[in-house]
């Protein structure tokens, strides 16, 4: 059942894109020597309260704010302990109140090399592992990356995590640690809030775009035909960020979230089957309070537990 | 052998991504410019609050032989070589133009003070503005610039007035290494002190919270001086004395410029509303509806011929029931529904909205660029400044007496699926004030910098439209707001002409 989480990983968080970028998940159950998959998911996504710092508020002026995403994930195994994980999404976001305009495109795209550096056996019928990543995004298009509603923020990332893995017959938990490096974005604009440590703060369009450190905490089920776990996310802001405000770049804000969820997997045919998801943002800072279905088919090698 | 390597390879990578700092904004560091010229004929420019620049004498100083001046002297050569670091820092921060960083300190508190009363969604409650600061918005903005730029100007007519009146030496022909270029005329008095002085008042009258920060900037711009070997204590003091003079009468100007009354504290925008014989009037497309930015505006003293200026307001716009109106509503219609990322980004870059320095702050920095490329010494600066400024004040001034005159009406709330690219201003359209302000700024630059008239006229054009391009604006507004931003431009290149500068 390697196959599985990863994807559903990868499905579930790939839509966090009002404030923050497309985060996506990479979990602990490797792909399998040559072995391949693609999964493409669809997801709805809306918030109608969001955080200024770390304050509720809402804005008449906004409504509510729905983005929809469908994006593809491929992951294939370049050996039995390193796999390579592609995603890109395409994605709709639409405010149902006041001006701002639908923003619509392909967001960033990602690659990731993911690696089982230790596996130990505990006992008959526990493995551990030890797993590391690292990753790449960055847009696919020069979409708008300043605007409440927006797709995304417009940075290259690197994206470096461990994780550790434990899984026995018919269940597992996975814990992991990353940091996301978020580069520098240029604006459309002359930046010229007001910020007395900056020598000279009205004189350009490069901003910086805080990092964040994130924690996942996931555990669940796992048979041949079905997987259900749970999980939490846990994303902080690293570096230094401004918050939500008029005349502040929404890229350089610092964002951070505490999202639950859970998803579902059920196997149609050997080389099919369905996932369904839930999450929502239960606390965060300057970023939509939102709650996120998703649905979608994955295909490909998936054998159970080998 | 290979985990290893990958262990290592990872251990690296995080090493890196945790280690590095990251400013939130990247600036560059520029080199100095080196000033082409003396302009020793400065003393008789025209002033423009004061008459002449007789109006202000500056007593005469100590002879460069007297003991007093030799003891100056000599401390100021001897601190050159004992300077601290953070002497250097300052020594180099203010050596970057002493015009130009008072202007980037104004254009900085405009950006911090321009904020539009909040709303509380808790309470349902409009928040007050702060008491220090009731009147945001693009005429608040321009204002600022043109009292600072025009205290500057008349500061340092008056002292290079004085400079060549008195040629006391300056300190490199007495052997004085300094620390950063100092342009060759005579040391007394000091052009920084005079900048700074008059800077730090005027902006402190406009920025009453900010007296305490005014005043540190100003201390260690004139000490930056010292400790660089560009000018005596008696240079600075004599500066400082002038511009305070100085500064007493631009306040007093400002005091009497209408634009207390700017933000109609009673409502007398409604009346105006009410008579405004337009077919469809406008209304506030905020939630909750506002009261429109600073409506009284349009009554503000201009610095240029009034009379003039008066004559430069637009005609009505075709009503709403004309073919016209329709087509150029359409045009809106087309642009919004199907913007390109490169419109989404012209509308971006000159929108300028509220919490920035405003678009006449864009200007001031983009003039910045031309002051450096041209090798601008401080005075040509100010009168550069100053004739931007005072024309930016006044396409600012006459597009708002043109918008409260006619009340026309945002394309988005006769047709409410034009979405915007930026945040509709809360004021009528019509004129477009961003393309009067940036053809007022383009033809009055064109003059001044006539290598750059061909970038000029293609970043006005582009700021012109922008409006259009957010869906904030129909093309007539444009159009029209390019015409009197021309005009008002020429009458301050027919005012640069005039003022003795060649």
């Amino acid at each position: 059942m390697r196959f599985l989480p990863l994807a559903l990983f990868t499905l579930t968080t790939l839509f966090v894109t009002h404030q923050a970028r497309a985060q996506w998940m990479i979990g602990g159950f490797m792909q399998g020597h040559r072995k391949a998959s693609l999964a493409i998911i669809g997801s709805q996504e809306s918030y109608s309260t969001y955080f200024i710092n770390k304050n509720e508020t809402q804005n008449p002026n906004l409504g509510t704010v729905t983005t929809q995403a469908l994006t593809a994930v491929g992951t294939y195994g370049l050996g039995y302990d390193l796999d390579l994980i592609v995603a890109a999404p395409y994605i709709r976001t639409e405010a149902s109140a006041g001006y701002f305009p639908k923003q619509e495109g392909f967001q960033d795209a990602s690659a990731t090399l993911r690696w089982e550096a230790y596996d130990y056996k505990l006992g008959k019928k526990l493995r551990l592992s030890w797993l590391f990543a690292v990753g790449y995004s960055m847009p696919i298009q020069n979409y708008v990356n300043d605007a409440m509603v927006a797709i995304g923020r417009g940075s290259k990332n690197w994206d470096g995590r461990t994780m550790l893995h434990l899984k026995g017959k018919s269940f597992f938990i996975t814990g992991q640690y990353g940091y996301i490096r978020r580069g520098q974005v240029i604006l459309d604009h002359v930046v010229n809030y007001y910020d007395p440590s900056q020598l000279n703060p009205n004189s350009g369009s490069k901003v910086n775009v805080p990092d964040v450190t994130e924690i996942i905490v996931r555990g669940g089920y796992v048979n041949t035909w079905l997987n259900l776990d749970v999980w939490g996310q846990q994303q902080t802001p690293y570096t230094k960020g401004t918050d939500i405000g008029p005349g502040i770049p929404f890229p350089t804000n610092a964002v951070g979230f505490t999202r639950l969820g859970a998803t579902a997997y059920l196997r149609l045919a050997k080389q099919f089957g369905l996932t369904a998801g839930y999450n929502t943002i239960i606390d965060g800072r300057n970023v939509g309070k939102s709650s996120q279905i998703n649905g979608g088919i994955v295909i490909g090698h998936w054998t159970a537990n080998n | 052998m290979r985990l290893f390597f990958v262990t290592i390879t990872l251990g690296a990578l995080l090493v890196w991504v945790a280690g590095c700092s990251e400013p939130t904004i990247d600036e560059g560091v520029l080199p100095f410019i080196v000033p082409t010229s003396t302009d020793a004929d400065g003393g008789s420019w025209k002033t423009v609050v004061l008459k002449a620049a007789t109006e202000i004498s500056v007593p005469q100083p100590l002879a460069t032989t007297s003991a007093a001046y030799q003891q100056e002297l000599s401390d100021v050569k001897n601190g050159v070589l004992a300077a601290t670091p953070e002497q250097n820092t300052a020594v180099n921060y203010w050596a970057y133009g002493a015009v130009l960083r008072w202007n980037q300190i104004a254009r900085q508190l405009v950006a911090k003070y321009n904020v539009a009363p909040g709303y509380d969604y808790a309470t349902g409650q409009t928040t007050p503005a702060e008491s220090a600061n009731p009147y945001a918005g693009a005429p608040y903005a321009a204002r600022v610039y043109a009292l600072l730029s025009v205290a500057q100007y008349d500061a340092l007519v008056v002292a290079w007035r004085a400079k060549f009146q008195y040629n006391r030496p300056s300190l490199e022909q007495q052997g004085v290494i300094s620390r950063a270029p100092v342009l060759d005329v005579p040391s007394y008095p000091s052009e920084d002190a005079a900048v700074a002085e008059v800077s730090c008042q005027v902006l402190a009258y406009l920025f009453p919270n900010e007296v305490a920060f005014l005043k540190a900037k100003a201390t260690e711009h004139k000490q930056s001086r010292i400790w660089a070997g560009a000018s005596v204590p008696s240079d600075v003091k004599a500066g400082e004395a002038l511009a305070a003079t100085l500064a007493a009468k631009v306040i007093d100007r400002a005091k009497v410029d209408r634009f207390g009354a700017a933000n109609d504290p009673s409502n007398t925008w409604q009346t105006a509303l009410a008579k405004a014989t337009y077919d469809q009037k406008w209304t506030s497309l905020e939630l909750p509806a506002r009261a429109p930015i600073l409506p009284l505006a349009g009554k503000v003293k201009t610095w240029y011929d009034s009379t003039s200026i008066a004559k430069l307001v637009p005609a009505t716009p075709p009503a709403t029931t004309s073919a016209d109106f329709q087509k150029a509503l359409s045009e809106v219609h087309d642009i919004a529904a199907s913007r390109t990322r490169d419109q989404s980004r012209i509308a971006s870059y000159w929108d300028n909205g509220p919490n920035t320095y405003s678009l006449s702050g864009l200007w001031n920095l983009l003039t910045e660029e031309f002051i450096r490329e041209n090798g601008q010494n401080e005075l040509r600066s100010a009168r550069t400044y100053a004739l931007l400024n005072r024309a930016m004040h006044d396409a600012t001034t006459t597009s708002w007496r043109t918008q409260y005159t006619y009340f026309v009406p945002r394309p988005s709330q006769i047709d409410p699926t034009i979405k915007t690219a930026t945040v509709i201003p809360n004021t009528p359209s019509y004129v477009s004030d961003r393309a009067a302000v940036s053809s007022t700024a383009a033809t009055l630059l064109s003059y001044l910098f006539p290598s750059d008239a061909t970038k000029l006229a293609a970043q006005a054009t582009e700021a012109s439209v922008s409006g259009l391009y957010a869906g904030i604006h129909y093309r007539f507004d444009t159009d029209e707001g390019t015409k009197l931003g021309t005009s008002i431009g020429q009458l301050a290149v027919a005012a640069a002409k005039a003022d003795g500068a060649k």
